[in-house]
C-alpha cells in the first residue's frame, strides 16, 4: 500500500497536505489555553471528492483522524494527538440559498457570519450566533450543537439543521435529515453534536430565519449579582420570551470598560443585564415594557433602552467583545461552560464568586442567563504553573457545584478534552456505555476523534474482542 | 388490556429485560418479545408486533418534579397529557407537544413517537422539546441522558436517539421536558376562507409573515360542526401579548368572515384529524440497523412494529 502521505498529496495536492513538525505548529491547539497536542499531518481537501476520497484513504489505512473547522472551539475537540487532521475551510462555498423555502445549504467550512451575511439582502439570517460567529465553521457549529445568545428565542444548531450529508470514517457517504419524507430513527439528532466523532459533516442543509420587523435592546444595571439573576428568574418566569438576556458581573465590566471596546458600562454596577425583544412591531413596545418594570422590581438601578442600530451595537459591544476584553487582562483566558436550572443562578453565582476566592482566581461572568448556561471564565498564565493548578481546581469544584445543583458540564463547548474527567460524575456507567454503542453505530473503528467526550475506558464492548464488535 | 408485566421500578424493568436479551432464542417461538404498553391506547401501525407479551408502563405515571420558575418538568412516560396539561396550566405554563389525537395518550408514547401537532413548527417538536429520558435499552441498561436544564451537549444525544424510535430502542420510564409560559392573549379563531388561490396565498403570506400563528389548521365542514364552526373552515390560534393579538386578529379578518371559538376545539380537532401513523416504510438502511443491533439485538422491544429485519 502506498504510505498515508503520499497517497493524500495525490488526491488534494502537494500544496494542501503537511507533514513537517514546523508547518504543523499551527495546529498544535484550539480555543482551549493550556493543551496542546501535535498532529502527524495534517491534509485540506478543496472539494467534497476530495474530502470523500481523503477519507476513504484514511479508512484504507486504518488511520485515526480529527476534523477541524476554523479551530475556535472551546474543549479541546480540534486536537490531534499524533493522528492526522482533517481541515475543513476550504470547503466554504455555499451551495444553494433558497429564500423562498428559506433554507441554504453549505460546505462545512462557510464561516457562520458569512452565511448570516449571505442571506441578509432576503431578509434573512442564520439563527445561532456564536460569539464567535466571525471565525467559527457551520461544519463546527453542527459537530458541537453551538448555541449563542440568541438561541434563547429562537434555539440551537440542532433547532436548525434539516439535512447534512456526512461522511461516515469508512467512507460512506450519508444523507442525514430529521424524516419529514420518510419516517426513520433520528440520526440526524443523534449527529448534531456528536463533536466529530461520528464522522465529517460534507454539506449541511439548514433554516433560514425572517429577520425581525422590530428590535429593542434594554441595558439593566444591579448593585447586587443576585438582584440581576433574580430579574433573569422572574422575566422567565413571567413568560416573556427574550431573543436574549445576558449577565455580565463587575470583573467582566471592568474587563471590557478598560479595554478598546469600552461600551458605557457603569463601571460600578455589581451586574448587568443585556436583554433583547424582538418580532412583529405590533406589541414589542409592551413587552420591553414589561421587561423594564420586572428589572426595576428585582432592584435594578436604572434601565437604558435602545431601538436605533447604532445605539442597540454600542450596547451589545460591550458583550461580543467580553472575551477579547478579558484576553488583554492575562496571557490565557479559560472560557467555561455549564447550565444550571434557571432558578438556581443566583445561588451558583454566590458559590462560584466563593470557589475564585479561595483559589485567589478572577472569575468573569458573562453567560446566557436566560438558558441558564453560565460562562465562569477566567484569565490567567498558564506558563504560571501554581496559578495553574489553581485554575484548574477552581474549574473543578465549579462543575461539581453546577452538577450538585441538577445542570450539566457543558451546554454548548462540548466536552471534547477538557471536560472528559467529570463525564463519570455526571453519568452512569450504563449510560456512559450505550453512548459508547451510539458512536458504534456511525463508527464502529472508533478512528474518529479516538479519545474525546466519552472516556475510553467507560466502554464495555470497546474490552472486548474486536471480532465482538465486527471488525476484522 | 391486562399486562403481562407491570414493573414497579425501572430496575425491575432492566431486570426483565436483561433476563430476556440473555436468553437464547427459544427454537419453540417461545414469546421473549414486550409489546411496550403507554396508555394501550396505541395501534399496530400496520406492522403488528410479533410474538409479544404485553409490557405495562403503568407504574411510571405523574409528575415527579416541577419548579415552575425552572419552566421545566420531569414526568413519568405514563402520565397523561391531560394530566400534564392540568399540572402545568395551575402555573400558567404548557408543554406545547399538543400532538395530534387525545389527551388520554401518554407523554412517554408521544415521544417515543415523535408525534408532533399543529403547533409544532412555532412551539417545537417532540425532539425539541425532550430534555432528557430515564430509559431501559434492549440489552438492559438504565440510560439516564440530558437532564433537567435547557441547553446540554454533555456526551452523545442519546434523548434525540430514542426519540421517535417507537421503543424499539430503548423503554422510556421517565422524561425531563421543557415548558413555556402560555400566551398572555390566546384566542381561536374559525376563519372562513374562500377556496380561491388568492385567498390560499394571502392565508400563506400571513402564516409566514412577523404576525403568524401559532397554528392553522385546514378543517372540514364535517369537522367543523364538532367545533361549533359554520361550514369548512380553517381553524387559526394567536397568541402573544394583548397588542400583537390584536393586530393579528385584523389581519386574519381581512382572510375572510371569522367566528371565535374555545381554545377546547383545538382538543376536538386533534382528536378527530389524527392522521393513522405512518410506519409503513421506515428507512432501513446500514445505520438504522446498525443502531437498532446496537441497543436491542436480541429484539426484545416491540418486535416487528417497524418491521425491522430479525
Ligand atoms: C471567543 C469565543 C466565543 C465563543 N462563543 C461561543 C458561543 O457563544 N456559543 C457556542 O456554542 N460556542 C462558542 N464558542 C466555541 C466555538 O466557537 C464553537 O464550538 C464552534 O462551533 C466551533 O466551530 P469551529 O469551526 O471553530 O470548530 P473546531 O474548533 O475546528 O472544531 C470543533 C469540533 O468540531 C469538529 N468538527 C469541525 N468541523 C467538522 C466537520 N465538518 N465535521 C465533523 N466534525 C467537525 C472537530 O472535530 C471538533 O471536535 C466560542 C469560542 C470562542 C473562541
Amino acid at each position: 500500500m502506498t504510505p498515508l502521505g503520499p497517497e493524500l498529496r495525490r488526491i488534494v495536492g502537494d500544496a494542501h497536505v503537511l507533514e513537517r513538525a514546523s508547518q504543523l505548529l499551527a495546529y498544535r491547539s484550539d480555543a482551549l489555553p493550556g493543551l496542546r497536542r501535535a498532529p502527524a499531518l495534517a491534509v485540506f481537501p478543496g472539494a467534497r471528492d476530495e474530502l470523500i476520497a481523503v477519507v476513504r484513504a484514511l479508512a484504507a489505512h486504518g488511520a485515526p483522524f480529527v476534523a477541524r473547522g476554523a479551530g475556535t472551539g472551546l474543549s479541546g475537540g480540534a486536537l490531534a494527538d499524533g493522528v492526522t487532521l482533517l481541515g475543513l475551510h476550504r470547503l466554504k462555498r455555499i451551495l444553494a440559498l433558497d429564500p423562498e423555502a428559506r433554507t441554504a445549504t453549505v460546505e462545512p467550512g462557510v464561516v457562520n457570519a458569512l452565511l448570516t451575511r449571505a442571506a441578509a439582502p432576503h431578509g434573512l439570517h442564520y439563527a445561532p450566533d456564536p460569539s464567535s460567529q466571525a471565525a467559527c465553521t457551520i461544519g463546527g457549529n453542527v459537530a458541537e450543537n453551538a448555541g449563542g445568545p440568541h438561541c434563547l428565542k429562537y434555539g440551537v444548531t440542532l433547532d436548525h439543521v434539516l439535512r447534512a450529508t456526512v461522511v461516515l470514517p469508512d467512507g460512506e457517504v450519508v444523507i442525514l435529515d430529521r424524516g419529514d419524507e420518510a419516517p426513520g430513527y433520528d440520526l440526524l439528532g443523534a449527529f448534531i453534536g456528536s463533536e466529530g466523532c461520528f464522522g465529517v459533516v460534507a454539506d449541511v442543509t439548514v433554516r433560514l430565519t425572517p429577520d425581525p420587523e422590530r428590535v429593542i435592546t434594554l441595558l439593566a444595571d444591579f448593585t447586587t449579582v443576585r438582584a440581576a439573576a433574580d430579574a433573569t428568574s422572574r422575566i422567565i418566569a413571567a413568560g416573556i420570551l427574550p431573543a436574549a438576556l445576558e449577565l455580565m458581573d463587575r470583573p467582566t465590566i471592568e474587563a471590557v470598560e478598560s479595554s478598546i471596546y469600552a461600551a458605557g458600562y457603569p463601571r460600578d454596577a455589581a451586574a448587568v443585564l443585556l436583554v433583547e425583544v424582538d418580532g412583529a412591531a405590533a406589541g414589542l413596545d409592551d413587552d420591553a415594557a414589561a421587561v423594564e418594570a420586572l428589572c426595576r422590581a428585582a432592584g435594578a438601578r436604572g434601565v437604558r433602552t435602545a431601538t436605533d442600530p447604532a445605539e442597540r451595537a454600542r450596547l451589545w459591544q460591550g458583550r461580543k467583545k467580553a472575551f477579547g476584553a478579558m484576553g488583554r487582562v492575562a496571557p490565557h483566558l479559560v472560557v467555561q461552560d455549564a447550565v444550571v436550572p434557571r432558578t438556581r443562578l443566583a445561588e451558583l453565582l454566590d458559590t462560584i464568586a466563593a470557589i475564585g476566592a479561595r483559589h485567589r482566581v478572577r472569575i468573569c461572568n458573562v453567560f446566557h442567563a436566560g438558558d441558564g448556561n453560565l460562562h465562569p471564565n477566567i484569565p490567567y498564565d498558564a506558563h504560571d504553573a501554581d496559578e495553574a493548578a489553581r485554575v484548574h481546581a477552581a474549574m473543578g469544584e465549579v462543575m461539581a457545584a453546577c452538577i450538585a445543583a441538577g445542570g450539566t458540564i457543558t451546554g454548548e463547548h462540548g466536552v471534547g478534552l477538557d471536560k472528559l474527567p467529570y463525564m463519570e460524575r455526571l453519568f452512569t456507567a450504563d449510560t456512559l456505555d450505550a453512548m459508547c454503542a451510539l458512536r458504534d453505530v456511525f463508527d464502529p473503528a472508533r478512528r474518529a476523534n479516538p479519545g474525546k467526550v466519552v472516556p475510553v475506558h467507560s466502554c464495555r464492548e470497546w474490552h472486548a474482542a474486536p471480532a465482538a464488535r465486527g471488525l476484522p | 388490556m391486562s399486562a403481562d408485566h407491570r414493573p414497579a421500578t425501572v430496575e425491575a424493568l432492566a431486570a426483565l429485560v436483561r433476563a430476556r436479551a440473555g436468553a437464547p432464542a427459544s427454537a419453540s417461538g417461545a414469546r421473549r418479545g414486550l409489546r411496550i404498553a403507554g396508555a394501550a391506547t396505541w395501534m399496530d401501525a400496520g406492522h403488528p408486533v410479533r410474538e409479544a407479551e404485553h409490557l405495562s408502563l403503568g407504574a411510571f405515571r405523574g409528575i415527579e418534579a416541577y419548579t415552575p420558575a425552572d419552566l421545566t418538568i420531569s414526568v413519568g412516560a405514563a402520565t397523561t397529557l391531560a394530566e400534564l396539561d392540568a399540572a402545568t396550566a395551575a402555573h400558567g405554563q404548557w408543554c406545547p407537544l399538543l400532538p395530534w389525537g387525545d389527551d388520554h395518550g401518554t407523554v412517554g408514547a408521544t415521544i417515543a413517537t415523535a408525534t408532533t401537532g399543529p403547533f409544532a413548527e412555532r412551539l417545537g417538536r417532540p425532539r425539541q422539546l425532550v430534555l432528557g429520558v430515564e430509559c431501559v435499552d434492549g440489552t438492559g441498561r438504565i440510560v439516564r441522558a440530558g437532564g433537567r436544564v435547557v441547553k446540554n451537549v454533555a456526551g452523545f444525544d442519546l434523548t434525540r436517539a430514542v426519540t421517535g424510535a417507537w421503543g424499539t430502542l430503548a423503554v422510556i420510564t421517565r422524561l425531563h421536558l421543557r415548558l413555556r409560559a402560555r400566551p398572555a392573549v390566546d384566542v381561536t379563531l374559525a376563519v372562513a376562507c374562500p377556496a380561491t388561490e388568492a385567498a390560499t396565498s394571502r392565508l400563506a403570506a400571513f402564516t409566514r409573515g412577523p404576525l403568524a400563528p401559532l397554528g392553522v389548521v385546514a378543517v372540514e365542514a364535517a369537522d367543523a360542526a364538532a367545533i361549533g364552526a359554520p361550514g369548512a373552515t380553517h381553524l387559526v390560534r394567536l397568541g402573544g401579548n394583548a397588542a400583537l393579538v390584536r393586530e393579528a386578529r385584523t389581519a386574519v379578518g381581512s382572510l375572510g368572515a371569522v367566528t371565535e371559538l374555545e381554545a377546547a376545539a383545538w382538543s376536538t380537532i386533534r382528536a378527530r384529524l389524527a392522521p393513522a401513523p405512518r410506519l409503513t416504510g421506515w428507512r432501513w438502511d446500514a445505520l438504522a440497523s446498525r443502531l437498532r443491533d446496537r441497543f436491542d439485538p436480541a429484539r426484545i422491544l416491540n418486535p416487528g412494529l417497524l418491521g425491522d429485519p430479525t
